[in-house]
């Protein structure tokens, strides 16, 4: 919707995207490997709004329409799909604010997002995966106070962040409440064997009875999870196939200067049939995740309904293109990449979890054919 | 303004507010035409065989569109989009009460 979006400014922001490089462009490799990225430069990014550039001017933030947040966020998965997961859940954890939220809560705690403090939504349990009606996390009203008991699993970006937003089971339903990461009965644990976006922050997340406001719980409960977590879901799917694209993008740069840079038997590697047709699909898979983003971001900016699957659709053809495709720039650059840090070795450990994140490539499918199931 | 399926949106352009008879006839063509059936203002859309969450969500970001709302916090739960009835209700009640910033599907 437009009305919040800053005026004349729908283009890619190239200014924004070169902070971005300048930050991540040398580092990421060595961010990779330390399985972190240095917190200024979270500050720096997030304080200028970029992390959550959606979020509407009112609240201080970017304004940005979905295709130009979009466009921002493949740059930024080019270069480092780590960064770029966290501004996949700064972005989400905006969202949930803005949708679960009621205005109050929206104008407190949105603002604290696009003002710098980082945020993680957190969705995952042991025993509530892509089944997220199984939460166990309780939300318990106690006087005027909420008091949350649960283990969360594999939430990205807890390690860095301020507040959490937790999903579990109230009274009434399922709902969010919005904790504090200092708040005392909350212990981060960080993964620090993660097999992709290294430095994302993952972390698992025990809460013993913390105990927040009770004006920390969203007001939007529900009696089930379903519209509550496709809602806040929908950013994240969004976010990550954007990131995709870039992670395409990456790999296929990264493919081409090796195929033309380097010689066997007497020809460009280019020029080897074999090779050739790994550099074509990796065209066609960038080409492709690309405008299926780039039209599921369109309807989001038109209020379209057919965004919903839309977004599931890009998701689901981004994250699976992103993977066989940095499989094959692995192929290609073959020992040049095969180092940890090295773009295209990132880009095939990270591609991989982008197929099991925010709606599996099985989810995603099983959403799409009862698609084609309900409008045949 | 025309919706993304091409319709001209007489909802939102016709002036007056919508009576809660023109909202419920746009909201029955609307489901005609994405699930091939015809349903009753008051026949249950999630019931067993009925439409998934991604319907649901649909249906948020149409009524938004639609009617310039806003649909956000406690408004946000699947038993307001469970019938025709029910979106009628909460088009109602939210229609009054301008946008919020930026929450509509922007």
């Amino acid at each position: 919707m437009s009305e919040t979006t800053a005026p004349a400014a729908p283009g890619p922001d190239r200014e924004a995207e070169e902070l971005f490089t300048e930050l991540a462009g040398d580092r990421a490799g060595e961010w990779d490997r330390a399985g972190e990225i240095p917190r200024d430069v979270l500050r720096r990014l997030g304080a200028r709004g970029l992390l959550c550039a959606q979020a509407p001017v009112v609240h201080g933030g970017l304004g940005y329409t979905s295709r130009r947040n979009g466009e921002l966020t493949a740059h930024v998965g080019s270069l480092c799909s780590s960064l770029r997961s966290v501004m996949t859940s700064q972005g989400m954890a905006a969202w949930t604010l803005r949708r679960l939220g009621d205005a109050g809560q929206q104008a407190d705690l949105v603002p604290r997002l696009t003002g710098g403090e980082l945020a993680a939504v957190a969705f995952t349990e042991a025993e509530a995966g892509s089944d997220l009606s199984a939460l166990a996390t309780r939300l318990t009203r106690s006087g005027d106070e909420v008091v949350v008991d649960g283990a969360k699993v594999w939430t990205t970006n807890a390690a860095y962040a301020d507040l959490l937003v937790v999903f579990g089971r109230t009274e009434d339903g399922v709902g969010a409440v919005v904790v504090p990461a200092s708040a005392p009965g909350v212990r981060i644990e960080r993964i620090t064997d993660a097999h992709g976006c290294r430095a994302a922050g993952h972390a698992d997340i025990r809460l013993d009875g913390v105990r927040v406001p009770a004006d920390a719980l969203l007001r939007g409960v529900d009696r089930s999870s379903a519209l509550l977590v496709t809602t806040a879901l929908s950013y994240g799917r969004m976010s990550v196939a954007w990131g995709c694209v870039g992670i395409l993008r990456g790999c296929l740069t990264a493919a081409v200067r090796h195929a033309v840079g380097r010689k066997q038997f007497g020809t460009r590697l280019a020029d080897h049939q074999l090779v050739a047709r790994h550099l074509a699909e990796l065209l066609i898979a960038e080409q492709n995740a690309a405008r299926a983003c780039e039209h599921a971001s369109d309807l989001w900016d038109r209020g379209s309904p057919d965004l919903v699957t839309a977004v599931v659709l890009a998701k689901h053809v981004a994250a699976t293109g992103a993977a066989a495709g940095s499989a094959r720039a692995m192929q290609v650059l073959a020992s040049a990449g095969a180092h940890d840090g090295h773009v295209v070795a990132r880009a095939h450990r990270d591609a991989k979890l982008m197929e099991i994140i925010e709606g599996s490539s099985e989810i995603c499918e099983l959403i799409l054919a009862q698609h084609a199931v309900a409008t045949a | 303004m025309t919706t993304p399926s091409g319709r001209t949106d007489a909802v939102h352009t016709a002036g007056p507010l919508p009576s809660d008879e023109d909202i419920a006839a746009e909201l029955l063509d609307f489901l005609a035409e994405r699930t091939r059936t015809r349903w009753e203002p008051d026949q249950d859309l999630f019931a067993v065989g009925g439409m998934s969450s991604l319907f649901a969500m649909q249906l948020v970001v149409h009524l938004e569109q639609t009617h310039q709302i806003a649909i956000s916090g406690a408004d946000l739960m699947l038993d307001n989009f469970r019938t025709v009835e029910a979106m009628v209700r909460l088009v109602n009640k939210l229609r009054g009460s301008a946008p919020a910033p930026g929450s509509v599907g922007e």
